[in-house]
């Protein structure tokens, strides 16, 4: 038997903790809706004009789709780069292999605002303007450290006798790699993706040193919210809140889909 | 296996294609940046421009003057507190997600929970927390209401307190699947042996299940360690003065002070630290992790 001591004490120690991550969360999606410039007690009734707002907020329109574009750019950049870097990591040896290693994983524990002033001062050498495409190079370079992760690991658990087989059997290395290798990471291509777009999509640290003229959603948030803050940005967070819930239901949904697929399927 | 014996040549022919893109991104967008950060930490600033140099004295300033090292120290402390409360809060969830939930489904269910407040943006946890907190507040409002307390209270925000607590919050759910990932992990098998030879429940967690656990534990917590230390919105919207952080100050050597080699010397210092953290990362999870 699996489970281990009292299931109603486990689970009341966990319910307990999950209403502290969703009580702040529902809070905002409630005032959100509230008739009050104030985010604070009574409730004054249901409105939507703090949404109707929105709309007509051409700033935070376009920063939404700079956001997107930037999210869309630091994926391909991740995946382009990412994955030679996992499968030269997992399925080969070359000397400072281990050096290699830690310099791709360094960004994951080294502070976005260190990572930002040293590209800055790049940029600067380099006479580059600071654009959006600034900041995809520059998040594109601290993310692929998660392709790498998730891509390595699945070519960790993924055995090598299935690309052996097909080399015995006559296939090129060109034909191993789109018909075997490549359908077997693809789950893990797939989740490294969705992890990458979200967590761009939120970045701050990075974006804040690299940002030109044009900015992405959190900067105009964040901006929003150092003047004043009012239910607007209660209601963008609501609605970015609903779109980050339905992008993980399609993305889990999906990557289920494909992991469920056998490694020989596609051909 | 036997394709490296029979053809070196051809192998290594590949392995460059693969390494040489990554290898050469790395070095251009990487390498060469952290060089340029630390030619920037030798030289010197004078009348608001960068003057190059070879002088270690802004490296020395960092841990000789005030406020660098002590504000490096009380991010690292805010960095421990929020990796162990954000282990303590995580744990019974993964331990439930693991050992209580009997279906797939609602496993699947549990774990979508747990992702959606991890992903929801990161800027509106921090001003949640603000809208709860503050003075015109949720909780003063609930306490007002209550009769507990008569003028609303000033001590929920501004303070070290209210930047703890929020990045506790916004790291539980990486800890809880850092830990998850781990406990998925431990055999059926050997929680039963346990029990079969007569270890109470509390023995089986404190002597199976806890150590077992701990690579997922130790991997979670130096990750949120680092994130948290470096972290600088939560100090911004919800610290006051005294709870300044690291990076604060590496955005205000840029943008106000204009001491670029400052900032770079802070920068060199904290990648030094980073790399040591990845390496003590490493060794701690191989020593701590049991083969099954």
């Amino acid at each position: 038997m699996r489970e281990l001591g009292s299931r109603r004490k486990a689970w009341t120690l966990g319910w307990t903790v999950l209403a502290f991550l969703y009580a702040p969360l529902i809070v905002m999606a409630v005032f959100s809706f509230n008739d009050s410039e104030f985010t604070s007690l009574p409730f004054r009734g249901f409105t939507l004009r703090w949404y109707t707002m929105l709309l007509d907020d051409d700033r935070l329109l376009q920063s939404v789709w700079n956001s997107v574009y930037v999210a869309l750019g630091v994926v391909a950049l991740s995946t382009l780069f990412g994955l030679p870097a996992a499968i030269a990591l997992d399925r080969y040896e070359f000397p400072g292999k281990a050096w290699f290693a830690r310099i791709v994983l360094l960004p994951i524990v080294l502070p976005g605002v260190i990572t930002g002033v040293a590209l800055l001062l790049f940029y600067m050498a380099l006479h580059l303007k600071l654009s959006l495409y600034t900041i995809m190079l520059g998040q594109g370079t601290g993310l692929m450290c998660v392709t790498i992760t998730e891509v390595a690991a699945r070519l960790q658990r993924m055995k090598k006798s299935t690309e052996e087989a097909a080399r015995t059997l006559g296939a090129t290395e060109w034909e191993v790699l789109i018909k075997v290798t490549l359908p077997g990471v693809m789950p893990a291509l797939f989740g490294a993706m969705l992890i990458a777009f979200s967590i761009s999509f939120d970045e701050i640290a990075v974006t804040y040193l690299l940002t030109g003229r044009q900015n992405t959603l959190p900067m105009t948030l964040w901006s929003i919210l150092r003047r004043q803050a009012t239910p607007e940005v209660n209601a963008v967070s609501t609605l970015v809140i609903v779109a980050s819930i339905l992008l993980i239901c399609v993305g889990t949904w999906l990557s289920r889909r494909g992991s469920g697929e056998p490694v020989e399927a596609p051909g | 296996m036997s394709a490296a014996t029979q053809a070196p040549w051809h192998e290594r022919r590949q392995l460059l294609v693969w390494l040489i893109p990554p290898l050469l991104w790395f070095t251009v967008f990487m390498v060469i940046p952290y060089c340029l950060l630390f030619y920037y930490s030798l030289g010197s600033t004078e009348y608001m421009t960068f003057k190059p140099g070879f002088s270690l004295a802004n490296l020395i300033r960092v841990f000789r003057t005030e406020p660098y090292l002590s504000v490096l120290l009380k991010s690292a402390r805010i960095g421990a507190l929020t990796a162990l409360g954000a282990t303590v809060l995580g744990y019974p969830v993964a331990f439930c997600l693991a050992f209580h939930t009997r279906t797939a489904r609602a496993k699947f269910l549990i774990y979508l929970l747990v992702i959606v407040p991890w992903w929801a943006a990161y800027l509106v946890k921090a001003y949640a927390w603000k809208t709860i907190l503050g003075t015109n507040g949720l909780l003063n409002a609930l306490l007002l209401q209550l009769h507990l307390i008569h003028e609303p209270l000033t001590l929920f925000l501004y303070n070290q307190f209210s930047v703890v607590l929020t990045l506790i919050y916004i790291f539980t759910p990486f800890a809880i699947l850092s830990i998850y990932a781990q406990l998925e992990r431990i055999p059926t098998s050997i929680v039963e042996a346990s029990s079969n030879l007569g270890a109470s429940t509390f023995e089986t967690l404190t002597r199976i299940i806890i150590p077992l656990s701990l690579p997922g534990v130790i991997a979670g917590a130096i990750i949120t360690f680092a994130l948290a230390t470096g972290d600088f919105i939560a100090p911004a919207l919800l610290g006051g003065s005294n709870a300044i952080m690291i990076s604060n100050v590496v955005i205000n050597l840029l943008g106000v002070a204009f001491d670029w080699p400052m900032a770079a010397s802070i920068g060199i210092v904290v990648i030094g630290v980073g790399t040591a953290l990845i390496s003590v990362a490493h060794y701690l999870e191989h020593r701590s992790q049991a083969r099954f």
